[in-house]
């Protein structure tokens, strides 16, 4: 499959190249990152390194270069569209790979008083900053440490334009498995786009071939010359989930205990707001709700079963079973969007000329545990530099204080060409 | 000073014969805006390309940025950033409501007019094209057109007449016969001046070639925006709505 992906995205280079000639346009840019992670000293996989020290504490530190080449041009009647990416990794200690991906290939039509498009494609809906409950074609994953290219999803999209309303009609992953998960399900998604003055009010449903439907609702209004408010709403009759099917707390499981789910009926909800002043201040305020997230009462499960094997591996039972046991804890930690239901965002940036810092602080109010996160930009004729820390705070038993990696920074740096 | 226009009689005439034209100058006045305008646009509906240079404090370029902007009648603007650095960025502007799009995250933001002044020209530097309709003005009187020259302009006070408006407040010189813009103050919302503006005039083609802002809130950067291009183009009805940001440039 890897080496369908690289040959099909060699071979889009190539076509790209010849996109000028035929009266297109081609882009591209160069960035490399390098993005250190410090293993925390507490924690499940922290426990589990103790216990057995094969396991690794943390994922390792790497380093990444990537090169992205976007074309354009009308052939055929059709205008397409390909952007594709050229990537090397090296994790500390580690081996290095390389890869090509497709991250969008395209065609588009105006056809009938709609717009088509077939093929991959990021399709980006809803408005909050840190949670979009209503992004449901491209499910892009919020807040990363370091931004990256998005790939696109394989779509069929049609879109009709008024002078002040529109209309998109998706199919998302027409051909994939109907047991695929999360974003890989295959959807069918709508959104409706109204202006209303001052404000943009949006209203989105999907149906997923398994988890079936949800109705979803957002605003966005320009309150004042410096503010702006944001909201969204989702209600969904299922969703794909993540459950531990540990036996009991206090046994030891052969295999991984965390099993795909679904879950039943569950809301998402967000309310931001967004405040610039002339010297280019901005503050940003988010506050939302994940339905889908594990509840208070499944985390303190979590944390149950944590002592129960922690006592295990004293009570003497074998050291290799327990550090498994805890090192499959932690894969709790990538299964949900969200890691708590009730969230809070705050983040302020400055762009002073050619420089941008900024602070931003998640909050989670049901166990006090914080992420900050502090970055520096700085934007040139072509180049620019990026650099930031991440790290963990709040009590020791907050979710937040039990990741593998609670202290992390980034260098970056990019060209466009 | 009497005995001084004693000694000059073609002064005096002068002065009295400005005295008593002043009333037919201060009732013209929105009409010397729109002639300012024409000088900027020269059509209700067009595509400018157009090309932003930057300078360091020492005088020496910072960065270039090239902009096709498509201004349309009721003050609807679409701003598609051509420079490597900023591809596939556009920012829509309909009356006082504004839509950035990041080609990264392919989503239509809407954002604030506060958010709208970024960079050293700032979005609103680039797509205004228009005074009239965006400001109530009047006649300030005859000042000389720059500070050290015998020349006289009349001077205008522009106020918002909308609250979308990048600056809250313009002080413009138009010159006398013709009415092209020669400079600018312009004022942010705390009445503090935050740009100084000049017009360079292409007067074979009758219009502003160039627009040479200095920031006065900072380090009195330079800034030049250069009018490349003009052609009268009305775009479709459809690039004017929001969520179109979102297709690829290569529809356009």
């Amino acid at each position: 499959m890897t080496g369908c992906c690289n040959r099909l995205a060699w071979l889009l280079c190539a076509a790209m190249a010849m996109a000028p000639a035929a009266g297109g346009e081609l882009r591209g840019s160069w960035q490399g990152y390098w993005l250190a992670r410090s293993a925390a000293q507490a924690g499940p996989l922290a426990q589990a390194h103790a216990l057995l020290p094969a396991i690794e504490a943390a994922p390792a530190s790497s380093g990444v270069t990537l090169a992205q080449l976007q074309g354009s041009a009308a052939w055929g009647g059709l205008q397409w569209h390909a952007d594709v990416v050229a990537q090397a990794e090296r994790p500390e200690g580690g081996p290095g790979h390389t890869q090509a991906t497709v991250m969008e290939g395209y065609a588009a039509a105006a056809l009938g008083g709609w717009q088509w498009s077939l093929g991959r494609k990021v399709v980006g809906w809803d408005v909050g900053y840190g949670f979009r409950p209503n992004d449901v074609v491209q499910q892009e994953v919020r807040r990363p440490l370091v931004a990256v290219p998005l790939q696109g999803r394989p779509v069929l999209v049609a879109e009709r334009y008024t002078q002040d309303a529109a209309w998109s009609l998706v199919a998302v992953n027409p051909t994939a498995e109907g047991s695929a998960t999360g974003a890989r399900e295959p959807a069918l998604a709508a959104r409706w786009y109204q202006r209303l003055g001052a404000l943009d009010a949006y209203a989105f449903v999907r149906w997923g071939r398994r988890t079936g439907g949800s109705l979803g609702a957002a605003f966005a209004w320009v309150a004042s010359d410096a503010v702006e408010l944001h909201g969204s709403l989702r209600h969904m009759a299922r969703f794909d989930t993540w459950e531990d099917a540990s036996a009991a707390p206090g046994a030891l499981a052969l295999a991984s205990p965390w099993r795909a789910a679904t879950g039943g009926a569950a809301q998402q909800a967000l309310l931001g707001g967004t405040w610039t002043n002339a010297q280019q201040v901005s503050v940003l305020l988010e506050a939302w709700y994940d339905g889908t997230a594990p509840s208070a009462g499944q985390w303190r499960q979590w944390a149950q079963r944590g002592e129960a094997l922690q006592r295990m591996a004293t009570a003497g039972a074998p050291p290799a079973a327990v550090a498994g046991n805890l090192a499959w804890q932690a894969q709790a930690f990538n299964a949900f969007a969200s890691l708590r239901r009730q969230n809070l965002l705050l983040r302020s940036s400055w762009t002073a000329g050619a420089w941008e810092p900024a602070l931003d602080m998640l909050y989670h109010p049901e166990d006090g545990g914080r992420l900050l996160t502090a970055s520096l930009a700085w934007k040139g004729d072509r180049w620019r530099w990026e650099g930031g820390l991440r790290a963990s705070a709040g009590p020791a038993s907050a979710v937040l204080r039990q990741l593998p990696v609670q202290r992390q920074g980034y260098v970056q740096t990019g060209w466009s060409f | 000073m009497s005995l001084a226009l004693g000694k000059h009689p073609a002064r005096l005439l002068g002065l009295v014969a400005a005295a008593l034209a002043w009333p037919a100058v201060a009732q013209n006045v929105d009409a010397m805006l729109r002639d300012a305008d024409r000088y900027r646009t020269g059509a209700d509906n067009l595509q400018v390309d157009t090309l932003v240079q930057s300078y360091k404090t020492d005088g020496s370029l910072d960065k270039e940025r090239r902009y096709t902007v498509f201004a349309q009648q009721d003050r609807r603007t679409l701003v598609l950033m051509q420079s490597a650095a900023e591809k596939g960025q556009k920012v829509l502007m309909l009356g006082d409501d504004f839509w950035l799009l990041m080609p990264s995250s392919q989503r239509p933001m809407r954002i604030t007019p506060m958010q709208k002044l970024l960079g050293d020209a700032s979005t609103g530097d680039i797509a205004t094209m228009r005074w009239s309709g965006d400001y109530t003005a009047t006649l300030v009187g005859e000042e000389p057109c720059q500070p050290d020259e015998a020349r006289a302009c009349y001077r205008l006070a522009l106020q918002a007449a909308r609250k979308g408006v990048t600056y809250q407040r313009v002080e413009l010189w138009l010159a006398r016969q013709r009415h092209e813009p020669v400079r600018a103050q312009l004022y942010v919302q705390s009445d503090k001046l935050a740009k100084t503006a000049h017009f360079e005039l292409d007067a074979s083609r009758g219009q502003v070639d160039a627009m040479v802002l200095i920031d006065q809130l900072g380090q009195q950067r330079q800034t030049r925006i250069r009018y490349l291009q003009r052609k009268e183009r009305t775009v479709p009805e459809e690039w004017l709505n929001p969520m179109f940001l979102a297709r690829s440039p290569v529809l356009e």
